[in-house]
């Protein structure tokens, strides 16, 4: 579904430095590091929102560094996209916001997008939130709406970018479940982005570590939860002696 | 002396760096406009909050500016009798010079600096990666409409702000000097003012708008550094803008 093949990237400092790494179709795959190791330029990349300085990304077959401009907008209606700072448009109301992707693919009647948003507002816990403004909404509601306008599409492929950064455990926990549940339904790839590892375990299939820009460990949840490997250990355990 | 010289190479280098990112820019919004490849809604939304809700600081600042002008006048007019002359003056003045860009200078203070606060504030939450990542083309959604808006309301408000700004020359012109509105109106329609008089001012503000639309879209989509970021790229608007305004009137001013 997804591959990077030794993806570099330098803005101030070289921060990706040959990343390899494979998500495979309708999987649930984590992708954990350090604070600034880059694994929110890997997000975007695949969004192709930040463009590589070398290497190759290919998503469903297709490099995505030699599409034109229209293919690249196909590839992006192709992909929900959860923002580590939600980025609901203020300007729009919550219904308008979780419509938007709807109304931009301009196949969906209003009928339809009206009763496909009540649907997500409702999945996401939000009925009836349709015409407040974000503004106006907790940080865990801002997230849940962001997750209502990533999957409206039924995106063959979601990315979460610290889809629980600053909530609570149990918001955090709700949020995780809320994604996994969705591509259980959906059948979708989703790859995630967090710095919560506790809970994004609990709903991974894959993992992959992610330190001085390369993909430094990859395995299945259980076979990451057994890891011996120092660095593994450290994100896991949140030890102060480690590599890190 | 090698760091004067070094500040002063980082600062053209700077500035040239500006100047070029809007150029990009300007390219990048008229590729749009040429396919009207832009958003209808938004377009109205920002004409409505840039033009409309902008009239009341347009019409104060007018008002006060024709009677500012019979003002400094007055002692000269005085002098030499030359009451007839008072239309004609401050029509002159008015038309091709100081409606067009203490407009410009209003507009730039309420549309331009908050246009980038916007567009920053939309940077730094990554609502504009957000449109991009719906596939959503963000010179044609937010940037063209807004560049629309501020060139349009510039130009529109100017011609509100002339005709304003001579009826309160023509009101001032009583108290201050003795001299009737119909007086004030015949010096202006004398003949001494002409189409080209109108129209020098009002290109002005057409330009004045472009430079203000470019500096304002320019610095808040390269905001960067969050909320600090955002205070920056309004403050350099405010700057860049009136600066630029100033250089462009002083070429526009032989040029026309």
């Amino acid at each position: 579904m997804i591959r990077l093949e030794a993806v570099t990237k330098t803005f101030e400092r070289p921060v990706l430095r040959g990343v390899n790494l494979h998500v495979p179709e309708g999987s649930v795959y984590g992708l954990i590091g350090a604070g600034g190791a880059g694994k929110s330029v890997v997000v975007k990349m695949i969004a192709a929102l930040v463009l590589p300085d070398g290497g190759e990304i290919t998503v469903n077959g297709r490099e995505i560094l030699t599409m034109t401009e229209t293919e690249l907008a196909g590839h992006r209606r192709n992909i929900g996209m959860v923002f580590q700072n939600n980025a609901l448009f203020d300007f729009m109301t919550i219904g308008e916001n979780v419509a938007f992707p709807l109304r931009r693919l301009g196949r969906v009647g209003d009928s339809e997008i009206r009763e496909r948003v009540a649907e997500r507002l409702s999945r996401v816990g939000l009925a009836g939130f349709e015409s407040r403004v974000p503004a106006g909404l907790s940080g865990g509601q801002k997230k849940r709406v962001g997750i209502a306008r990533a999957t409206i599409t039924r995106a063959p492929l979601v990315l979460c970018d610290e889809p629980a950064a600053g909530l609570d455990p149990v918001t955090s926990q709700r949020i995780f479940d809320l994604l996994r549940d969705e591509q259980r339904k959906s059948a979708s790839t989703v790859l995630m982005v967090s710095s919560d590892i506790d809970r994004l375990l609990t709903v991974t299939d894959r993992i992959g570590v992610l330190h001085d820009g390369r993909i430094v460990f990859e395995g299945t949840t259980e076979e990451t939860r057994a890891s011996e490997v120092p660095l593994v250990r450290q994100l896991l355990n949140g030890d102060n002696d480690g590599p890190l | 002396m090698s760091d004067l010289f070094t500040s002063l190479g980082s600062f053209f280098i700077g500035a040239a760096g500006t100047v070029g990112s809007m150029g990009v820019l300007f390219g990048r919004i008229l590729s749009r406009l040429v396919r009207l490849d832009l958003d209808g809604n938004e377009l109205l939304t920002n004409l409505y909050k840039m033009g409309v809700r902008s009239l009341p600081i347009v019409f104060v600042t007018a008002i006060f500016t024709g009677g500012i002008m019979v003002v400094q006048a007055a002692p000269t007019i005085e002098r030499y009798g030359a009451h007839q002359l008072l239309g004609w003056g401050a029509g002159f003045g008015t038309l091709r010079e100081v409606g067009p860009l203490l407009t410009a200078l209003m507009i730039s203070g309420r549309v331009g600096a908050n246009n980038t606060a916007e567009l920053g504030t939309m940077v730094v939450t990554e609502q504009f990666d957000a449109l991009r990542a719906l596939a959503i083309d963000p010179i044609s959604f937010l940037i063209a409409p807004r560049f629309v808006g501020i060139v349009a309301t510039l130009f529109l408000s100017t011609i509100f702000a002339d005709v304003l700004a001579l009826v309160g020359a023509a009101y001032a012109g009583l108290p201050l000097l003795g001299v009737e509105p119909r007086t004030f109106y015949d010096g202006l329609t004398s003949g001494l003012l002409g189409t080209g008089d109108v129209l020098h001012g009002l290109v002005k503000s057409v330009i004045f708008g472009v430079v203000m639309a470019l500096a304002s879209c320019e610095f808040g989509m390269t905001t960067e550094g969050g909320a600090p970021g955002v205070g920056r790229a309004v403050n350099a608007t405010v700057v860049v803008t009136a600066a630029g305004i100033f250089v462009v009137d002083y070429l526009l001013s032989f040029a026309l």
